[in-house]
């Protein structure tokens, strides 16, 4: 075989939806203008800051009160819907079509939840609350068997189990050489979802709320959503207003919400040139994922770890210039939440190509789900599509709509550290002095984040 | 009922199935006996490039796979049995394929493994399905069978290899675009093929390689290499691959504008890329080489246009439900003639079962002449017993007007070298 034409490898637990194309025309396209007007916007979000009203900062993220919240009770149904789905996937997964793309496993997992799921969280707000596969089964088994927790959550666990359990996710989601294979996949969702419910019986709800990698996530993404809660009603404010609103999180969450980003980073890095030339692996030529699992495994820890010392990095110096004598522990949980949106506008942006092909994947599987022929959705004779990667226009609306995504995190972020200063009492002066390492920070990581995006991968 | 996998290969499957079940029950007791006796289903394991770096071919190979194994069900499937498609992702891994071909030997009972397109994969896989005895259908285009690095049990009968593809350019290149030739290629062994199989062809042909210039494959600008270009080059030859083979084109057009010397290439570059993209205007007027031809030719045959239309490809080439959507035309046929094969060697070894793999594997060394037909739409084909590698009409196409119009077909004869393995000697 001659060809190993293009292919960029769109990795989300190794489905890569390599098309040909895609990346050919990003790399003809202005990008070097479209990145420099990415930045300048968030530089400019910087300097409005800093001449703007002092107030105005945390103006932008009050809510507007909506309507008296509705005592829906259905939570525990959805959440039992939920689990069905799970469990028929589970079932697909091993007993279901092998391929990644047709069965219900992988395509729940990885496009349903991985990739819609956390980020309509991140968008929207909680519906983890409806949509979480754990609290409808322990409420009915605890309504049928009367049963109690059996031992009190250790205090001294805090969010820490959660921070373990999402290191080996990504670890999973990056290194693994297959983990959307459907039955290696079920086997894990299986495991784990099983390992989950014994905890919960074990330690009651707060292992979910602390414990649980997943929910962890799904609840810290959800501080960033338009909707809450606020004062009894439901409330709509600017992505991030929760977390403004919110006490700041406890060390262990911080330090997750770092990794989040550091995850999101690394998935997108370990695809380039670049590191493919420091991992000395000839990018046209991919040995496959278990010829790069050890580097790969590396360069997830490293970029986690290097990510926290550069963010607490910034926040020492911030304090220092300041002067505002919060420890170096309390900054990071103070100014942590503020990371949130760009760890998001990554996910949006990295997933956004895959998502356009994984989709069409997952409405054929729910035109067929049992794979018996049938088109409950009456979509014989649909052809999946990756056209929209083949044309010059099409490719520039994906990568100028990526790129929105990488930008608005930051500009956010950049409002939200600024609000989160003025809320723990700071001066103005000092919140702009304080936060300008950490706004340096956030317009590098921006230029990063877009140069991820049109810098050649293999 | 067994089921079926997904697909359109598994939708045709089961309507063919509840046609045939219909069909049985009219038939006479004995013959019911029979049919109920042989009506386990023809497994054939696909090993597709669902992801990584294959995935864009692995989807269109997906796609042809399906629209074949329709056709031989519609037809009355393999020695009166349904053809089922077990597909399993290798994720365009070695290590992986050695896996997927142990699955489909020993998990799916599967009675050949067909499909593997990328040469690591292939290489990777091959040992392991000689060791299982269970014949390995390949559709990669790599030198690696015929050059005898594999085993008895890997055969390549539905697509030529990329060496009898490169020495057949070589007549049509001297004799009409020019003798004097400078190669631009990737500095890998994809490219390194290309570089030792043309030479050694142009020189045969009188004509000469006056320079070689090899690019790393990271490198995403090319203008600084242009002025190695000796001046009195009459023909460049590239092979350029990866992402940024547009900006390769596009920088090519701006060095040499109007003036340069002619340009030939292999498809493969801008396979699944519409050549009249914006940006493309520059390969008008050059010249590629295609397994066959992605735009349907004024005097396409009547098998080429019902293939077409069975694996759903516009005149274009592209999708029909989405003309922007380009297919990997000049390589998938490979999977459509290959499952033909794998249907003729069954039938004439009176398969049954996997005990016959080996008859199997006789039966198709034991073909030769296969002539242009519906199972061989790209065109008539030959097949080497001793080297397991088929050989085949090629084709050149020019640019015009945004199209490729094919204006040379090489003989087979053209594309024929000296064998290099005898895989017969070796033993069942």
């Amino acid at each position: 075989m001659r060809a190993l034409p293009v292919c960029l490898a769109l990795f989300w637990g190794g489905m890569a939806w390599a098309h040909a194309s895609e990346q050919s025309f990003v790399l003809l396209l202005p990008t070097d203008v479209y990145i420099a007007a990415g930045v300048a916007s968030v530089v400019l979000t910087v300097l409005l800051l800093a001449v703007l009203p002092a107030r105005a900062g945390e103006a932008v993220f009050s809510p507007t009160p909506l309507l008296r919240r509705p005592r829906w009770a259905v939570r525990h149904g959805t959440s039992l819907l939920a689990t069905g789905v799970l469990a028929f996937a589970v079932w697909q997964g091993f007993a279901g079509p092998r391929t990644p793309m047709e069965n219900p496993m992988p395509l729940l997992v990885w496009t349903v939840w991985w990739v819609a799921l956390v980020s309509l969280q991140g968008l929207f707000g909680n519906h983890w609350r409806w949509t979480n596969p754990w609290t409808g089964v322990v409420a009915v088994l605890a309504r049928w068997t009367g049963m109690r927790r059996l031992m009190r959550y250790p205090r001294g666990w805090g969010y820490w189990p959660a921070v373990a359990l999402f290191v080996a996710f990504a670890a999973f989601l990056l290194c693994d050489p297959a983990p959307a294979d459907p039955a290696r996949l079920a086997s894990v969702v299986g495991i784990y979802w099983y390992a989950v419910l014994f905890g919960v019986l074990l330690f009651g709800p707060a292992f979910l709320l602390r414990g649980e990698m997943v929910t962890v996530v799904m609840r810290a993404y959800g501080r960033m959503g338009l909707f809450a809660r606020a004062r009894g009603r439901l409330a709509v404010g600017l992505w991030g207003w929760q977390g403004v609103v919110r006490r700041a999180p406890p060390l262990a969450l911080a330090v997750l919400m770092v990794f989040l980003l550091g995850t999101g980073s690394f998935d997108g890095l370990h695809e380039t040139f670049w590191w493919l030339g420091v991992i000395g692996v000839n990018p046209l030529e991919f040995p496959g994922r278990s010829a790069v699992v050890m580097p790969n495994l590396i360069g997830l820890v490293v970029a986690n770890l290097g990510l926290l010392a550069v963010f607490a990095a910034c926040l020492w110096l911030g304090e220092r210039i300041a002067g505002t004598g919060r420890s170096l522990r309390a900054s990071v949980c103070l100014f942590a939440p503020s990371i949130l949106p760009i760890a998001l506008g990554y996910h949006v942006a990295h997933y956004l190509s895959a998502f356009l092909v994984e989709g069409q994947y997952v409405v054929l599987m729910l035109d067929d789900p049992l794979s018996s022929g049938a088109h409950l959705l009456g979509l014989d004779g649909f052809y999946v599509t990756t056209g929209f990667f083949n044309t010059q226009d099409t490719v520039r609306r994906i990568w100028l709509s990526q790129a929105g995504a990488v930008v608005v995190g930051h500009v956010v972020a950049i409002l939200m550290a600024h609000a989160l200063a003025m809320r723990d009492g700071a001066d103005r002066r000092r919140a702009v002095l304080g936060q300008a390492p950490l706004a340096v920070f956030m317009v590098c990581y921006t230029f990063f984040g877009l140069w991820l995006l049109a810098s050649p991968r293999g | 009922m067994t089921k079926l996998i997904k697909g359109t290969s598994r939708r045709g499957a089961l309507k063919t199935l509840a046609g045939a079940a219909a069909g049985a029950a009219s038939l006479p007791l004995w013959a019911r006996y029979a049919q109920a006796q042989s009506s386990e289903p023809i497994k054939i394991g696909f090993q597709q490039h669902s992801t990584g770096i294959g995935a864009a071919y692995g989807r269109w190979y997906g796609r042809t796979t399906e629209a074949a194994v329709k056709l031989i069900n519609e037809g009355g499937g393999i020695n009166g049995r349904m053809v089922e498609i077990i597909a399993e992702d290798d994720g365009t891994d070695p290590k992986r394929g050695a896996e997927v071909v142990e699955k489909f030997a020993n998990q799916h009972g599967c009675d050949v493994g067909f499909g593997t397109l990328f040469s690591h994969v292939v290489i990777g896989s091959a040992p392991r399905a000689g060791e299982l005895k269970l014949p390995y259908f390949v559709v990669s285009e790599g030198h690696h069978v015929a050059s005898g690095m594999l085993n008895r049990y890997t055969l390549q009968p539905g697509i030529t290899d990329v060496k009898s593809q490169v020495q057949a350019m070589a007549p049509y290149v001297s004799e009409n675009l020019g003798k004097k030739v400078t190669m631009i290629f990737p500095d890998f062994a994809f490219g390194h093929d290309h570089r030792d199989f043309f030479s050694a062809a142009i020189a045969e042909q009188g004509g000469e390689v006056l320079a070689q210039i090899a690019i790393p494959p990271s490198e995403t600008s090319f203008t600084k290499y242009f002025p190695q270009i000796p001046r009195d080059t009459e023909v460049l030859y590239h092979v350029m691959v990866g992402p940024a083979v547009l900006t390769f084109v596009k920088e090519l057009g701006e060095f040499f504008g109007d003036q340069g010397p002619e340009i030939f290439g292999f498809i493969d570059s801008l396979e699944a890329v519409d050549i009249s993209s914006p940006g493309l205007e520059f390969l008008e007027g050059t010249y590629f080489w295609e397994g066959m031809p992605r735009y349907a030719q004024d005097d396409q045959s009547e098998h080429e246009k019902f293939y077409r239309e069975a694996v759903g490809v516009d005149e274009t080439g592209a999708s029909v439900s989405d003309p922007s959507d380009v297919s990997t035309y000049a390589h998938m046929f490979g999977c459509w003639e290959t499952l033909h094969v794998i249907k003729a060697g069954m039938e004439a070894s009176g398969y049954a079962g996997p005990l016959d793999r080996a008859k199997l594997i006789e039966a198709v060394e034991a073909m030769g002449d296969m002539p242009e037909s519906q199972a061989h739409p790209q065109g008539a084909k030959r097949f080497n017993g001793k080297t397991h590698q088929v050989f085949g009409h090629q084709h050149i196409s020019r640019v015009e007007n945004g199209r490729l119009v094919r204006v040379h077909t090489t003989s087979i004869e053209d594309t024929m070298y000296p064998d290099e393995v005898d895989y017969t000697t070796q033993p069942l």
